[in-house]
């Protein structure tokens, strides 16, 4: 009971520095992508609510999207959200590490426009099922 | 009167002494069972507190391991596109219908295309290894 509630905090802090490192990460290299020139919108990652209904073992209990913002000053197409969207799923390494951090969707919009695209995680990576009581 | 304060002072001085311990009666003994109470309790504490090695926990050290190319994963989200676009028609195998060797390579490099058709780094790399090994000129 109480090395499991210990362990629970501790978790909690660890995962919530490794959830800003990596939107930090992220916004850097989206940041320095645009200012090269390499990419010709800036993008930007938060955190955001989520979707309950996505979630997984290693789902947070609150706040588990990750959204994606491409600042372009106009608005995005259907098939400009849903390429961003499949080169993030595309990657495994990092959409295993959004799900361990606790995130279980992900959403994709622009800066203009009140629409975006939203996955679910869990569907892109093969979770093991896990004995809690192991 | 006086022999009232005498027994009072008397009493004092024996408590004092009672009570004031000298070095010699430290009891050590009792010191050495409360260090070693203590280290007990702090070893049972220490491996009790220690992280489960579960496999849930394993699954999420191994992922918190790996790196993320985030540069790659922005460069794809905007030029992958015209590098598939680009690579898909000059590695088709069916610009190698003669040469045998050449539409294997095609084929597998092809494969490989598709396969990695989000991913810039992987697919600049399959574009050097079309150049060596196709002699294709982009």
């Amino acid at each position: 009971m109480l090395d499991n509630t210990w362990n629970n905090i501790l978790d909690w802090f660890r995962d919530r520095s490794e959830r800003a490192k990596l939107v930090r990460s992220f916004n850097e290299s989206a940041r320095t992508s645009f200012v090269a020139g390499i990419a010709p919108t800036l993008l930007k990652a938060s955190i955001s609510k989520g979707e309950s209904s996505y979630k997984h073992q290693f789902s947070n209990w609150l706040n588990t999207g990750f959204r994606i913002q491409a600042f372009t000053g106009r608005v995005l197409t259907k098939d400009e959200l849903i390429h961003i969207g499949k080169v993030i799923l595309d990657d495994d390494v990092l959409v295993r590490r959004l799900i361990v951090l606790g995130w279980d969707t992900l959403e994709i919009h622009g800066d203009a426009g009140n629409y975006g695209c939203r996955w679910q995680l869990k569907d892109y990576i093969p979770l093991p099922k896990f004995n809690e009581n192991e | 009167m006086k022999m009232n304060d005498s027994l009072t002072q008397s009493s004092i001085k024996v408590a004092k002494q009672a009570i004031i311990k000298t070095p010699d009666q430290i009891n050590w003994w009792m010191w050495l069972a409360l260090a070693e109470l203590g280290i007990i309790a702090f070893l049972i504490i220490k491996e009790q507190l220690k992280p489960k090695d579960t496999a849930k926990q394993r699954f999420k050290e191994e992922s918190l391991k790996q790196e993320i190319d985030f540069s790659n994963i922005i460069n794809s989200s905007f030029n992958s596109i015209q590098l598939y676009d680009e690579l898909k028609v000059k590695c088709h195998p069916d610009r190698f219908p003669t040469d045998m060797e050449k539409n294997s390579i095609a084929e597998n490099i092809f494969q490989e295309i598709s396969k990695n058709k989000n991913n810039v780094k992987r697919l600049l790399e399959l574009k050097e290894e079309a150049i060596q090994k196709l002699n294709i000129n982009f």
